[in-house]
């Protein structure tokens, strides 16, 4: 079972879409993780998949293998759902 | 010193005692007896009052008179007052009266053997000087520009103060040409002023002269940016075989300066460009006699090509022997545009055909709006929307970094006792104390730039362009970190390139370390950032004395040959030196934590005797670029150079395989620059041992030109 991870920080215009994209996920039962890069948590994962720019949208196939990213760019839940389903890792 | 002369004769009074006894003072004189020179000297250095003062030198001189002393000198009798001092509880009284300098025992060992804590400095008198000059302004440092809870954590090793003994400058710089193609060369107490120079071989002069008078006022790396494109103005015209004679001469001018300071070599770092960066593109270009030729710098890139071009021609065929040369260390920004710009890929090979030949190559890469200058081992000073603005009058880009302190890691994990609580509290500490450090240098050297053009740091106050040459308010003050691997193995029991977990917890300390920068700079109003330490000394010092102070845990966890003292603790984030993996996984696991590093990191691969085709490299490098987050990359083969012969081969060898001779040298990189081998400290050589060379996972180009030569691997022990 994979994850969705979201990766925003504070005062970066387009985060809160992200996290509200984060928010409808969550509501359809799949499971998102919150990163905020002003914590060490969030900032040490964003180190690990390469974050360069917030926010980004990293779905992960649970062993922490990147199968897509959206870095700096806001996609709908639904192009996440799809692309969730596409790979089996999503079937609610 | 002062001796006593023969049938000493004491004659009492109550104020006076009349000693026929003589004092070797240390202005090379013979002075008589006088207790009252203990007094004042005592008021004026400590403060106590008179009474104590008088008191002091009665005992002394009662000390000595009672003595079969036969031979008196001034710091023997400081030695006797500051003993009355500890009698009296006067802690920092004695303090502020300790004489500085250092045994005639040592003296003697450092006049006959070389110094092995910078393999930069070479053996000889004005080494010896050097290294005497340093060592008492260490314990200056120690004593007086440092409280005592930063001196005393240095000392236990909690961190480490780099470059103690050059107190009082700066610690490495970033310059640009653009400053004496425009102001000439006028230092202050110079005796003679230059105007702005016609040719491009006295811009080299200047530029050589400024940089041995950089040396001087500053502890480390001297990096000039964009080096081949600040040139291209003077070259315009200039026939192929003049310009590679220039090229020629500036390797060789840099490479040779080993009669300057202290015998070291200028540490030279050479910025290079193979397109015109953005940020010069529209920028007017200076020429010959400090002129704007009336063009912009992108008009200059067919010149600039050519310089950058015959430098690495200069770079491949080596020294009169054959052998890599050290300095200058040209580092070559790649950048979106490299890839866009017309002829890349030949030279792109060109640097690679150099790299795999003598490694000498340094692979920047600057992704995105990114800029930087980059020097020292791994230094670099990324350029902000304020330094591009300074970019349109690029004499202004003066760079510096005011002092590096390094946090021994592992000593956090060994404190810790596996509680991440603790441990991300202990970071904090070490970091606080680190920052205490700067706010104490940062103090020290205000004081004395505040002493203006007339002062000890005349070069950098002068004010040519209106404002002091060391600009204060763009100072980096660094911090570095040694053994994040071992701290990680303390902490979780696993080294980080053993699996994802413990990798992930080394970027969680270092994540903690860059979130406490960003505060401590706001906090403080000063630019505290993280670099990788080159540690060439401390990763040895910070093994050597965690083994003392955690014995029983440091064993376990310190790399290298614990018998034969060849102890290293892995160096900044370094994942295990002998790690066997692909090298560009390492690249870009190391890679990973490049961005949180803004001062400079760097990944070495080590090739040892193995010579990559210049196509691997190029694909290497192309693929770091384009797939990693990796800063700076260089690739590292390893020599043998015959004292005998003075011919130069692949590889580590014991025997020199031209003539035989086992009077050969190994060469190699240490921490970020080339050099022999035999002079570095048993840390490295421990490390050395243990480098995984990556064989078999670059492609070789038809046989590597082994010899007959016994190509094993062994470092011999002295």
């Amino acid at each position: 079972m994979g994850a969705v991870k979201i990766f925003t920080k504070e005062q970066c215009p387009k985060c809160p879409a992200a996290k509200d994209v984060g928010d409808r996920l969550k509501m359809t039962g799949v499971k998102v993780i919150d990163y905020d890069l002003g914590t060490i948590e969030g900032l040490a994962e964003a180190a690990f998949y390469g974050v360069m720019a917030t926010p980004t949208i990293i779905v992960e196939d649970g062993e922490d293998n990147e199968l897509a990213s959206w870095r700096g760019t806001v996609p709908t839940s639904q192009e996440i759902e799809e692309m969730l389903r596409a790979d089996g890792l999503f079937s609610p | 010193m002062e001796k006593i002369e023969e049938g000493k004769v004491l004659r009492r009074d109550n104020e006076t005692t009349d000693m026929a006894l003589f004092v070797r003072t240390s202005d090379e004189q013979f002075s008589g007896w006088d207790r009252q020179r203990i007094v004042d000297a005592l008021i004026r250095e400590t403060e106590v009052d008179v009474v104590t003062a008088q008191e002091i030198s009665r005992e002394v001189e009662e000390l000595i008179a009672s003595s079969t002393i036969s031979m008196v000198t001034s710091p023997l009798i400081r030695e006797l007052v500051d003993a009355k001092l500890i009698e009296r509880g006067l802690e920092q009284e004695r303090k502020r009266h300790t004489r500085l300098g250092m045994p005639l025992y040592d003296v003697d060992q450092l006049i006959l053997h070389p110094n092995k804590e910078n393999a930069n400095v070479p053996h000889g008198p004005e080494a010896t000087n050097l290294t005497l000059a340093e060592r008492i302004k260490k314990e200056y440092a120690l004593l007086s520009v440092f409280s005592e809870e930063v001196a005393d954590a240095h000392m236990r090793g909690d961190i480490h103060l780099h470059d103690l003994g050059f107190i009082d400058r700066p610690y490495c710089s970033g310059q640009s040409l653009e400053y004496i193609k425009r102001f000439g060369l006028s230092l202050p107490n110079s005796i003679a002023m230059a105007k702005p120079a016609k040719h491009a071989e006295v811009l080299l002069a200047h530029m050589v002269k400024f940089a041995a008078a950089l040396q001087s006022n500053f502890a480390g790396a001297i990096g000039w940016d964009a080096v081949n494109l600040f040139f291209a103005p003077y070259l315009v015209g200039m026939r192929d075989e003049e310009i590679k004679q220039l090229a020629q001469m500036m390797i060789f001018e840099f490479s040779q300066q080993a009669v300057a300071r202290g015998g070291q070599a200028i540490f030279t770092d050479l910025n290079l460009y193979w397109e015109i960066p953005r940020h010069f593109e529209d920028v007017p270009a200076i020429g010959p006699m400090g002129k704007y030729t009336g063009k912009t710098y992108s008009q200059y890139e067919h010149e600039a090509q050519r310089f950058a071009w015959f430098l690495f021609e200069v770079f491949k065929e080596g020294d009169g022997s054959g052998r890599p040369f050290f300095f200058p260390k040209p580092l070559v920004h790649i950048t979106e545009k490299f890839f866009r710009t017309r002829g890349h890929m030949e030279f792109l090979h060109h640097i690679c055909d150099v790299a795999s030949e003598k490694g000498n190559t340094y692979f920047v890469f600057d992704r995105g709006e990114t800029a930087k200058v980059s020097e020292c081992c791994r230094l670099s000073f990324k350029l902000d929307a304020s330094d591009l603005e300074d970019a349109k009058q690029p004499w202004k880009m003066r760079y510096c970094a005011l002092q590096n302190v390094t946090l021994n890691l592992p000593r956090i994990g060994y404190l810790s006792g596996g509680d991440d609580r603790s441990l991300f509290e202990r970071i904090e500490e070490f970091m606080d104390m680190a920052v205490r450090a700067h706010l104490e240098k940062k103090t020290f050297i205000e004081k004395l730039l505040s002493c203006g053009e007339n002062g000890p740091l005349a070069l950098l106050a002068m004010e040519r362009d209106g404002s002091s040459y060391l600009r204060m308010h763009r100072a980096s003050y660094l911090i570095g970190m040694v053994g994040l691997n071992e701290l990680v193995q303390i902490h979780t029991g696993r080294q980080m390139s053993e699996s994802k977990e413990p990798f992930k917890f080394g970027l969680k300390v270092i994540a903690h370390m860059k979130l406490l920068t960003d505060q401590l700079s706001e906090r403080h109003g000063m630019h505290f950032v993280l670099e990788q330490t080159p540690a060439e000394s401390t990763a040895y010092r910070f093994a050597k004395l965690d083994l003392q102070y955690h014995k029983q845990e440091a064993p376990r966890v310190v790399k290298g040959d614990i018998s034969h003292g060849e102890v290293y603790y892995t160096n900044s984030t370094y994942l295990n030196n002998s790690a066997v993996m692909n090298p560009i996984e390492r690249v870009r696991q190391e890679g990973l934590f490049h961005p949180l590093i803004e001062a400079g990191a760097l990944t070495h691969i080590w090739l040892g005797e193995t010579k990559p085709s210049k196509e691997s490299l190029a694909n290497f490098v192309m693929k770091t670029f384009k797939q990693t987050q990796n800063d700076q990359i260089a690739f590292s083969p390893e020599f043998t150079t015959c004292n005998r012969c003075h011919r130069t081969s692949r590889g580590l060898a014991e025997v020199c395989s031209y003539c035989g001779s086992r009077d050969v040298d190994g060469i190699t990189r240490i921490t970020g620059y080339f050099t022999r081998i035999s002079s570095w400290n048993k840390g490295k050589i421990g490390e050395l041992r243990d480098r995984y060379r990556n064989q078999g996972f670059l492609r070789v180009e038809g046989r590597d030109e082994r010899s007959e030569g016994e190509k094993v691997f062994q470092i011999q022990r002295p």
